[in-house]
């Protein structure tokens, strides 16, 4: 028996801030081009028109508003992870 | 574990990051999952916690005074569509550190609600 079937690793430590252009850059590289970027006092929102789908980028935080397509947020999840730095 | 001054020692991620001077990048998703359900929102979320509670046996399951569910950091909220009353929006929001969780409490709501639970 594997005693480690149910182990899960735990989740990165993430840290530093997203660089908007190149978010939006890789965002194209993988086919999410229909983006509107909108700067806000405390950072920018990122709106997929198509997907109904935003993106609110700050300083220390990023936030993923979807409307239940998981395909798409996962997607959007690798994307923006490798935009910033972990251990 | 850090090394410094000659010395190592053990520290939780976030003292270390404090103490190299990195700043966390805190990460959430809030998703929504519409299900076919004509009964009125109170009942839909009672079904919901005792599904989930019937379910998720390892994890910390509250009602909240809101009228949310939270399921360890993981927030339910129900409410009617808008667009048609007999079906309610399942909104999920959690933070990337339980992930795997909200990614698995997505999958489960599209599946439905079961019509009946036992109690």
């Amino acid at each position: 028996r594997d005693d480690n079937a149910d182990f899960t690793p735990p989740k990165p430590h993430v840290w530093g801030a997203v660089q908007v252009e190149q978010f939006v850059q890789d965002l194209e590289k993988n086919g999410v081009t229909d983006v509107k970027v909108e700067d806000t006092p405390s950072g920018h929102i990122i709106h997929l028109q198509s997907e109904d789908t935003l993106i609110q980028i700050e300083d220390g935080s990023t936030h993923i508003f979807c409307e239940g397509n998981e395909d798409l947020r996962i997607k959007l999840r690798n994307i923006l992870l490798k935009c910033l730095s972990k251990f | 574990l850090i090394m410094k001054e000659n010395s190592l020692r053990l520290v939780s991620p976030s003292q270390a990051m404090r103490e190299l001077g990195l700043k966390e990048h805190e990460i959430r998703f809030t998703s929504t999952v519409t299900i076919h359900d004509p009964q009125p929102t109170q009942g839909t979320v009672e079904r919901l916690y005792t599904h989930l509670k019937g379910i998720l046996k390892d994890h910390s399951i509250q009602h909240m005074p809101d009228g949310s569910v939270m399921i360890d950091s993981v927030l339910i909220k129900v409410s009617g569509s808008s667009e048609e009353e007999e079906t309610k929006d399942f909104l999920v929001s959690w933070p990337y550190e339980d992930e795997d969780l909200g990614s698995h409490l997505m999958t489960l709501l599209r599946k439905g609600l079961p019509k009946t639970v036992e109690a």
